[in-house]
């Protein structure tokens, strides 16, 4: 992405940040949605257009889960392991998914670069909990692991988004 | 280092509150770590550092308590008021400060035995002095890959570090290279670069000497010494006209590091060195260091030892009528040596001249309210006149960013494009037209309420016009202070002295002269290197080399004396602030040389003529005494912290005038500081040079039919360049060439007139 395309996406939204470092966020929000990772370009893009050395834009973007500073899989899959969620089982499913996955308990993406698997902080669906959140899609749940297996079988079936939104 | 900020007691807003049951005063408004500091009470810190800016309270490691206020306070970012009850050393400040060590040690590895910090570690010092001294942390520490080259000086080991920011806030407020940042979050934040490039920048040793723990270490320092096994020295930088202040670490007589100060100079550098002042001194370690005496003869070289070196100068000078070419960097004994040497009967009426930018003509400029770099932080307007001061002067730079971070404006003219101009307006000029920028300066100088107005001595010279303005100019705004933007390491301090730097190329094609002695002066590779080699040709008589690098000269001299470098030799350079600052050894050198001013009262000893003095110290009285500008000045006097010269008689000595005209390309010479000979030939700056070309304007290539990186040299009245690529920059004025003085093999030199640093030239494409 170049940082005219960057400047288009944050242009008409300006007004809304008083601080202009705040437009940050946003601009790596909208440049991961080419590759679904910020590269080395992406991130002159965003600094060019928002006015920040590449390297601020860099500590900004390492700092959230969100944004990735690496390649990852067609889709995202972040499972809530916070405490309502672990209480109902998200462990079982956690457990489960990676197993299938083929990944570490640590999460990571799968061998057919399909799907990447990320624990989650509470996603604020304590009341359907054990949760799952499909990049940034509507949280689902509640989930078994045998459920939320068929989610990512049906995820990893369905064509790749248009745009990668995380 | 230098932690704590000096503190005004004389101040006349003084507000008085008690601290640790003790009444105390500080001005209103200084932050209380600063103030019990000076009130002898030493509140821990670790991110807190003054010169970085504004406070950031990082590391809470300041923590006191402060009656009146809820919980414990930041003592770095609370400023002093009037009736404050502090307490440093009650139960629950010294609570948290073993509460905060004990955090900070959490995750440090404690291998101080192994460390370079070791022994020199505020954060060692601190744990003895405040800590807790037991840990209860059990559980595996952090570990990364260690260490990790940051560049190819620094090394990072990530563990050591303590997150305070220190480094970060310097690369980004301070050098503003934005490079340093703080990626992850929590335990695995670490200090980084973009995607891990290397931090190359020319200010980037400034972060080994600010981290406050282990974490960031000069790679050439790397397990060399032992806090123990060192001493330290304070000397002077003599790479450029700034004299910054240093300090030199020496192992068993050999220079290993070069820091700033534990005691900044707040009137010079603050504390801050550029990269070449600090790693550059590995060059007089290089091949091409000249280590013992040649005599050249017929049948060959033959390598004598100093005595027989000695004494065959002595012999080769004796009867003949000698001229003395000394270098922009030959300090102030060496000078007044030569000078007393040419007129006490020793050579008789020898002629001394010196190498270097010729300004006699900016007396008037020089006469007005002179200012140091230190003064540039206070002004509410800088003001720069021509010159490049980022490559030339490094330090300016600092200065210069730090004035615009306390809200200075800065504008100024020039015809070369330079790294300081985003800083604020600059118009260009043409080459001769500095006159037609300052115009537009006039109103914001006679507006300002404190300016100061840096000034390229070079451009100006080379500019009559400019300095005719410059000094109405001044003479208009009262409150307005000047500082020159010097060309030569010492070239105040021989101008002072009457050295000249015309009378011996005259003698010598005369044939006035019989022998030569150049000290540390290679006139064959210096401005006007053509027409120096035309005389050199044709000069039949011994050229005596007192040199410490090999160099055109010394591969042309009939005797070569080895000499010390400015770290190995004591001796008195004057800054371009006028400031004389003393030079100290901080190493030994080779066992056949000897420093320049040995050399010179030796030499005198076999003539027959011994000299009233013998050390360096008594040949400074010696000289100074019969010079205005040094009247009453002592090296005690000049101490640690130099002392700012008085007044002296200009010459008349005045390059010629180049003007740009529409017909005539103009050259100008930038010496960058990373782009020269010496910077060229060190090891650890290897990564940092960069590369000589001619840099012009699209158009002005265009019009000369040459493609970027097409190879042209340049021609003028006086000789010619070597051939260099060409390299286009829109921000140059059109018609306008700057070109590299001082790069390795003098490429530009040969283009140039002798003391001037701009030719009219023409190019032409190889």
């Amino acid at each position: 992405m170049n940082a005219d395309q960057v400047r288009a996406h944050i242009d008409p939204i300006r007004h809304e940040y008083a601080e202009a470092r705040s437009l940050i966020l946003p601009a790596l929000k909208f440049a991961q949605t080419e590759k679904g990772h910020l590269t080395r370009e992406d991130l002159e893009a965003v600094g060019e257009a928002t006015g920040f050395s590449a390297a601020y834009v860099e500590s900004v973007a390492s700092f959230y889960d969100r944004l990735y500073l690496a390649p990852t899989g067609a889709r995202v899959v972040s499972v809530c392991v916070t405490l309502s969620c672990m209480l109902r089982g998200a462990d079982e499913v956690w457990d489960h998914l990676c197993e299938r996955e083929g990944v570490s308990h640590h999460g990571g993406t799968s061998e057919d670069g399909r799907i990447t698997i990320q624990e989650a902080q509470c996603l604020g669906y304590c009341d359907r909990a054990p949760c799952i959140q499909a990049d940034a899609e509507e949280t689902k749940g509640p989930f078994t692991p045998g459920s939320a297996a068929a989610f990512v079988d049906a995820l990893r079936a369905a064509p790749d988004p248009h745009e990668f939104w995380r | 280092m230098a932690d704590y900020a000096p503190v005004d007691l004389a101040a006349d807003n003084l507000v008085t509150f008690e601290l640790n049951g003790r009444t105390v005063s500080a001005p209103a408004g200084t932050m209380l770590v600063d103030a019990a500091y000076a009130a002898g009470v030493e509140i821990p810190i670790f991110c807190y550092e003054p010169r970085l800016g504004p406070p950031i309270g990082a590391c809470r490691m300041c923590l006191v308590e402060i009656e009146g206020m809820r919980g414990l306070q930041t003592a770095c970012s609370t400023p002093v008021t009037e009736d404050m009850v502090v307490r440093t050393n009650s139960p629950m400040a010294k609570d948290a400060q073993d509460g905060v060590l004990e955090m900070l040690l959490a995750q440090h590895p404690l291998d101080c035995p192994v460390c370079d910090k070791g022994g020199e570690c505020p954060l060692q010092d601190r744990t003895f002095k405040f800590g807790p001294g037991k840990s209860r942390f059990i559980e595996p520490k952090r570990h990364f890959p260690k260490p990790i080259e940051l560049s190819s000086r620094i090394a990072l080991d990530r563990e050591r570090c303590i997150s305070c920011f220190r480094c970060v806030r310097f690369s980004q407020d301070v050098a503003q290279d934005g490079q340093l940042t703080m990626q992850e979050r929590g335990a695995r934040s670490e200090i980084t670069t973009f995607t891990g490039d290397a931090y190359e920048a020319r200010f980037s040793g400034n972060i080994t000497d600010i981290c406050p723990v282990g974490a960031l270490t000069s790679i050439p320092y790397r397990f060399v010494a032992r806090p123990w096994d060192i001493t330290n020295t304070p000397s002077v930088c003599g790479s450029c006209p700034v004299g910054c202040n240093t300090e030199l670490t020496t192992r068993d007589g050999e220079l290993k590091r070069i820091t700033g100060r534990d005691t900044p100079n707040v009137a010079v550098e603050e504390g801050w060195l550029c990269d070449k002042g600090r790693w550059g001194y590995d060059i007089a370690m290089s091949p091409n260091r000249l280590s013992a005496p040649v005599v050249r003869e017929a049948v060959g070289d033959r390598t004598v030892s100093i005595e027989d070196g000695v004494a065959a100068a002595a012999s080769l000078l004796t009867g003949r009528r000698v001229g003395i070419l000394l270098g922009g960097a030959v300090t102030l004994e060496e000078a007044g040596i030569a000078l007393d040497l040419a007129t006490n009967g020793t050579l008789d009426n020898a002629v001394v001249a010196r190498l270097g930018v010729a300004s006699g003509n900016c007396a008037p400029v020089r006469a007005a309210t002179g200012a140091q770099l230190g003064d540039i932080d206070a002004a509410d307007l800088v003001v720069i006149v021509g010159g490049d001061p980022a490559a030339q002067q490094p330090i300016v730079e600092l200065r210069v960013r730090k004035a615009r971070r306390f809200g200075a404006r800065v504008i100024g003219c020039g015809a070369r494009p330079h790294a300081l101009e985003s800083l604020g307006d600059f118009t260009r000029t043409a080459p001769g037209h500095l006159a037609d920028g300052m115009m537009g300066l006039a109103d914001a100088i006679s507006n300002a309420a404190r300016p100061v107005v840096l000034w390229d001595e070079a451009d100006l010279a080379s500019d009559p016009g400019a300095i005719a303005a410059l000094t109405a100019l001044l003479a208009a705004s009262p409150h307005a202070t000047q500082l020159m933007l010097g060309a030569d390491v010492n070239g105040v301090g021989l101008s002072a002295l009457g050295v000249s730097t015309t009378g011996l190329f005259e003698a010598i094609a005369a044939d006035e002269v019989d022998a030569v002695i150049c000290v540390h002066a290679d006139p064959l590779e210096a401005a006007g290197s053509i027409a120096w080699q035309a005389v050199f040709d044709g000069f039949r008589g011994p050229v005596i080399a007192i040199a410490t690098y090999a160099s055109a000269m010394t591969e042309r001299a009939d005797l070569v004396l080895p000499a010390l470098t400015m770290w190995e030799q004591e001796g008195t350079l004057v800054s371009m602030t006028h400031r004389a600052q003393r030079l100290r050894p901080g190493a030994a050198g080779p066992a056949q040389a000897a420093a320049g001013w040995e050399l010179l009262i030796a030499i005198a000893h076999h003539l027959g003529h011994p000299p009233a003095y013998r050390t360096a110290a008594s040949a400074f009285t010696h000289t100074v005494a019969s010079h205005p500008a040094f009247f009453g000045m002592t090296t005690d006097l000049i101490g640690t912290d130099g002392v700012v010269i008085g007044a002296w008689p200009a010459d008349d000595v005045s390059p010629a005038a180049i003007v740009a005209d529409p017909d005539h390309l103009v050259l100008v010479a930038t010496r960058d500081t990373f782009g020269d000979d010496m910077t060229a030939r060190s090891h650890a700056l290897r990564t940092a040079v960069s590369a000589p070309v001619l840099r012009m304007h699209p158009a002005t290539a265009q019009a000369l039919w040459l493609n970027e990186h097409d190879h042209a040299v340049l021609i003028s009245d006086v000789g010619s360049s070597s051939a260099l690529p060409v390299l286009c920059d829109a921000r140059v004025a059109e018609g306008l060439i700057v070109g590299p003085l001082g790069a390795p093999g003098s490429p530009i030199e040969g283009a140039l007139s002798r003391n001037q640093h701009q030719a009219i030239v023409r190019v032409e494409r190889t």
